[in-house]
């Protein structure tokens, strides 16, 4: 009888504030924000003044304390009206959880509180231009003198970077040693001898600010470090672990508003004297839809279920959920193009910009290969 | 001083209607709290927080209303009062009801929507005052409090409007412009669980049916022409075109 | 006897009041009984003069307490009428004062209260009344038995004729401690270049899409040529480009025009609660999938800043 699909009241109360903002507040602004690749600031001051910003900061550090199953409730609906905007908030989380898992109870405070308080991002910069995947080979280097580290090196397609007040870096004392060499430091914006590039032209997310990461010479004191050194890397997965059930979330929120622009448009448009979604070549990429959708988003959830429970199946559900919810979500803003024809290719319509936005689930925080291996490496070690 | 909001929970204006056997069928529509109600709730806070004292609810209906009164408990205000009950009731005979609420709770200001999305009135604000012997100022577009026993107000008449002082008690219904609705907060949502409803069934303020019975509901769709032109390539051959039927077939100018 | 509440102008009966005549004949006709009608004002003498001839007695609260609209006096005079003539049915237009006024003198005399009502069936014992409900979307009957205050919803009934000479009375009221709650400190008179947009033959709306206020000079210009007024939409009219008198839909006004266009008007349902029963919608919009083309006979899928000056020109042409 344990099993229970069925959400607590306040659960259900945030579903509801989340969709409303949503539709009221971010899906009639996305596509002037995809056009003008601009930083919806306005929206993030809105997100924090309702309480939706950076919502697993703990009570004891001024936040509301929510685990995974209420980012999920959240990401769905803000990735249903814009993706792009929605990696924003998401993206601070992931700057937010190596403090929750690693920080101790003054950096908790140091580096929370302060984003409870007024509309604040938070950062997370693990990749480099010559490494992303391969994560161990980190370039970035950590040099210790005194009571600091001195950084070195350069960050890539680094989500709010800039945007935020500080970042979690992760770089090498000691390239040698792979990843028992990697420590995990919290950089504030304002420090000397860090630097911004934007990264421009992307195919899609356009409101979601990426940047490059310039660090030359940046003293970090020793208190910034989370947790000892050596243990950045493992810091690191435990926190992409988590981290990528989100984007599961706002995958299938994708999926979801293409569902709905698909059936809208099908049941509106007619050719042969009748709406179209009376064919049945339509119906069965309808059905193929609600499919993909029912299933990862039922997936999405047992995922991120696990983790706020802690238990270590979290590692492979949260890859084979990334993966699955961003690829049935790739092919169901495919297949909404494909039903509108034409009219989908242009942007007078949502369903080309949900197509532009999701390709990118499919490639940050561990690209799908990468979500493979870790569920190729559960069966190598757990299944018979 | 006590500020009070009174509020329906009336359907989504986006929501679609059902028809069952003559009667609006709601039962599968998303239901909200009235946005002109909203305006209410809002004013009520901010007097609240401007002012100090106390911000309450009173709400009339069946027991669903509950979640519009917890959405406007999340949005600031301190507790409700639920006056419960099932099936149809006529403004009239709802003010009557809400009047003896109201006598008990003795507030300085009472705000209510200047029309409910569900049955189309404007009645309630002003019958309620009526029935308490209040003055009443339908349409508010700004309110001041001036003193614990005055206000001001600006509200639409016919054509223009009307800047008045009036002395308090009194009832004011809602306007657009008055303010900007705040949304409720997650931490006020959490909150709100916590907060009083008391809850009083209609029968025992006297509620025994209504005065105005309704006998059916249609929902009315006017069948349009749905003529439309492309006018993206071409836009004055559009215009021509169209200006053309409404001389010829539509013979509107 | 059934009372009608005739609204003027200051010198005659407005059209509202005529409607609300037609109306308050139908119920007295059902009643087997008289017209009653009240005039409320201050110097008020043309008025009365003109509105008689509609009624069999005509009672006239002709006073410089009168001079200013509160709903409390508006009330007080009505009360006043109604116990003077015993009458079982009032009638009133349903402007924004009548609607409210009639709501406290329902509740004063325990009456029913029919508001915004398009067409009446009343018998002996009740008074059968269609009216919307759910922003103009369901069309209802109601029923209410005598007494009953009923409000004549703007451009649904007939005018009344004029039919002989009524007797006038001027009517005592007696204004207590409540009417002098509410104090008349400033007037603010609406800007009035145009027909009024609730009696237009034809009403002209902006909506975001037109972009600017500068934009709104066009939409005037279709407007006179048209011999109509302009609309606004809510967003218009939050963002300032127009003024709240000009705004069409649920907190706005509700028009009923032969001729309703709507141009860069995207078509929410409380925009549509203000228009939807125009006679011939016509919508431009660069959105094929706005929801407005689906209340549509006539539509341009196409960029209103382009379309528009095209629609003028065509205008000016067919009127040469």
């Amino acid at each position: 009888m344990a099993l229970d699909f069925s959400l607590t009241e306040e659960q259900l109360e945030l579903q509801k504030l989340a969709r409303r903002f949503a539709r009221e507040q971010v899906a009639p602004v996305a596509k002037e924000y995809d056009e003008k690749e601009a930083v919806p600031w306005p929206l993030i001051e809105k997100l924090h003044e309702i309480g939706l910003l950076n919502i697993s900061i703990p009570e004891e550090n001024g936040g509301l304390g929510l685990g995974l199953v209420e980012e999920v409730i959240l990401g769905e609906e803000l990735g249903w009206a814009d993706m792009g905007f929605y990696t924003i908030p998401m993206a601070s989380e992931l700057g937010i959880t190596p403090v929750l898992l690693a920080g101790n109870a003054e950096q908790k405070e140091r580096f929370l509180r302060p984003l409870t308080e007024k509309p604040a991002l938070a950062a997370f910069a693990l990749s480099e231009p010559g490494n992303g995947s391969d994560a161990a080979a980190l370039k970035t280097r950590a040099e210790r003198v005194g009571d600091h580290y001195v950084l070195n090196g350069t960050k890539m397609w680094i989500s709010n970077a800039a945007e935020a007040d500080w970042t979690v870096v992760f770089a090498t004392f000691d390239p040698e040693l792979r990843h028992k060499g990697v420590v995990a430091l919290v950089v504030e914006r304002d420090r000397e001898g860090i630097s911004f590039n934007k990264i421009h032209g992307k195919m899609g997310q356009r409101a979601a600010p990426t940047y490059e990461m310039v660090l030359e010479d940046v003293k970090v004191p020793v208190e910034n470090r989370l947790g000892e050194e050596g243990e950045g890397f493992k810091i690191a997965m435990l926190t992409l672990d988590k981290t990528r059930i989100p984007v599961a979330a706002g995958s299938v929120g994708v999926a979801r508003r293409a569902l709905e622009e698909a059936a809208k448009y099908a049941k509106e448009r007619e050719a042969f004297g009748r709406p179209i979604i009376d064919f049945q070549a339509i119906q069965f990429k309808l059905a193929d839809m609600m499919i993909g959708l029912e299933t990862a988003r039922m997936y999405t959830y047992y995922a991120a279920w696990l983790a706020d429970r802690n238990d270590p199946r979290h590692i492979y559900a949260s890859a084979i959920a990334k993966a699955y919810a961003s690829e049935i979500a790739f092919d169901a803003a495919n297949e909404a193009i494909q039903i509108h024809g034409g009219y989908g290719y242009v942007n007078e319509f949502p369903v080309e910009k949900l197509l532009r936005d999701v390709k990118l689930n499919q490639i940050y925080e561990g690209t799908n290969e990468i979500q493979r291996v870790i569920v190729a490496r559960h069966i190598k070690k757990h299944i018979p | 001083m006590k500020f009070v909001a009174i509020i329906r929970q009336v359907p989504d204006g986006e929501a679609k209607l059902k028809e069952e056997a003559g009667r609006i069928d709601l039962s599968g529509a998303t239901m909200i709290l009235d946005q002109m109600d909203e305006y209410a709730v809002e004013e009520i806070i901010q007097l609240k927080e401007k002012h100090g004292g106390e911000a309450v609810i009173v709400a009339f209906g069946p027991e669903r209303t509950k979640e519009a009164i917890r959405t406007a408990l999340a949005m600031g205000a301190d507790r409700a009062v639920f006056v419960r009950h099932e099936g149809d009731a006529d403004p009239i005979t709802e003010a009557r009801a809400l009047a003896q609420v109201l006598k008990e709770e003795a507030p300085t200001v009472v705000f209510t929507g200047g029309q409910q999305a569900d049955w189309d009135s404007y009645a309630l604000g002003p019958a309620v005052a009526e029935v308490l012997g209040w003055p009443s100022v339908a349409w508010t577009t700004r309110f001041e409090l001036l003193d614990e026993h005055k206000a001001k107000a600006k509200h639409d008449l016919d054509e223009g409007a009307q800047v008045v002082e009036v002395a308090l008690p009194a009832v004011f219904t809602t306007q657009q412009g008055l303010n900007e609705p705040r949304y409720p907060t997650l931490p006020g949502i959490m909150k709100a669980k916590k907060k009083e409803i008391k809850e009083i069934p209609a029968e025992e303020l006297g509620v025994r049916g209504a005065k105005v019975e309704i006998l059916s509901q249609e929902i009315v769709q006017i069948e349009r022409k749905q003529k439309i032109l492309d006018g993206t390539k071409e836009p004055e051959k559009a215009a021509e075109e169209l200006v053309k039927l409404l001389h010829e077939e539509a013979k509107v100018i | 006897m059934v009372l009608v509440f005739i609204d003027h102008d200051g010198k005659k009966p407005k059209k509202g009041g005529l409607e609300a005549i037609t109306r308050a004949r139908e119920v007295a006709g059902a009643l087997g009984v008289s017209v009653a009608g009240l005039v409320v004002g201050s110097g008020i003498g043309e008025v009365a003069d003109e509105a008689k001839k509609y009624v069999d007695t005509l009672y006239v609260a002709d006073a410089p307490e009168f001079a200013d609209y509160t709903a409390e006096k508006w009330t007080a005079a009505a009360h006043a009428a109604v116990q003077k003539t015993g009458a079982k049915a009032v009638v009133a237009p349903a402007s924004r004062t009548g609607r409210t006024w009639t709501a406290r003198l329902a509740a004063r005399m325990d009456a029913g209260l029919l508001e915004d009502v398009l067409e009446l069936e009343p018998s002996a014992e009740a008074v059968v009344a269609k009216r919307y409900t759910f922003l103009n979307r369901v069309l209802e009957k109601q029923k209410a038995a005598y007494p009953v205050v009923i409000s004549i919803k703007p451009n649904t009934a007939p005018l009344a004729e004029p039919k002989g000479e009524g007797q006038v009375e001027a009517l005592e009221v007696a204004l207590g401690e409540l009417e002098q709650k509410v104090q008349v400190l400033e007037k603010i008179q609406e800007e009035k270049k145009r027909v009024s947009l609730t009696e237009a033959p034809v009403v002209v709306t902006g909506g975001r899409g037109m972009g600017s206020a500068e934009a709104f000079k066009l939409v005037e210009e279709l407007a006179d040529l048209l011999g109509g007024a302009v609309g606004a939409t809510r967003a218009v009219v939050d963002a300032g480009w127009r003024p709240y008198a000009e705004q069409v839909g649920q907190t706005g006004k509700t028009v009923q025009p032969n001729l309703y266009i709507a141009l860069g008007v995207s078509g929410a349902v409380q925009h549509q609660a203000g228009m939807n029963k125009s006679k011939v919608v016509v919508a431009v919009n660069k959105d094929p999938d706005a929801p407005i083309f689906k209340e549509t006979d006539y539509g341009i899928v196409g960029d209103v800043h382009q379309v528009l000056p095209a629609m003028i020109e065509a205008v000016k042409k067919l009127k040469d």
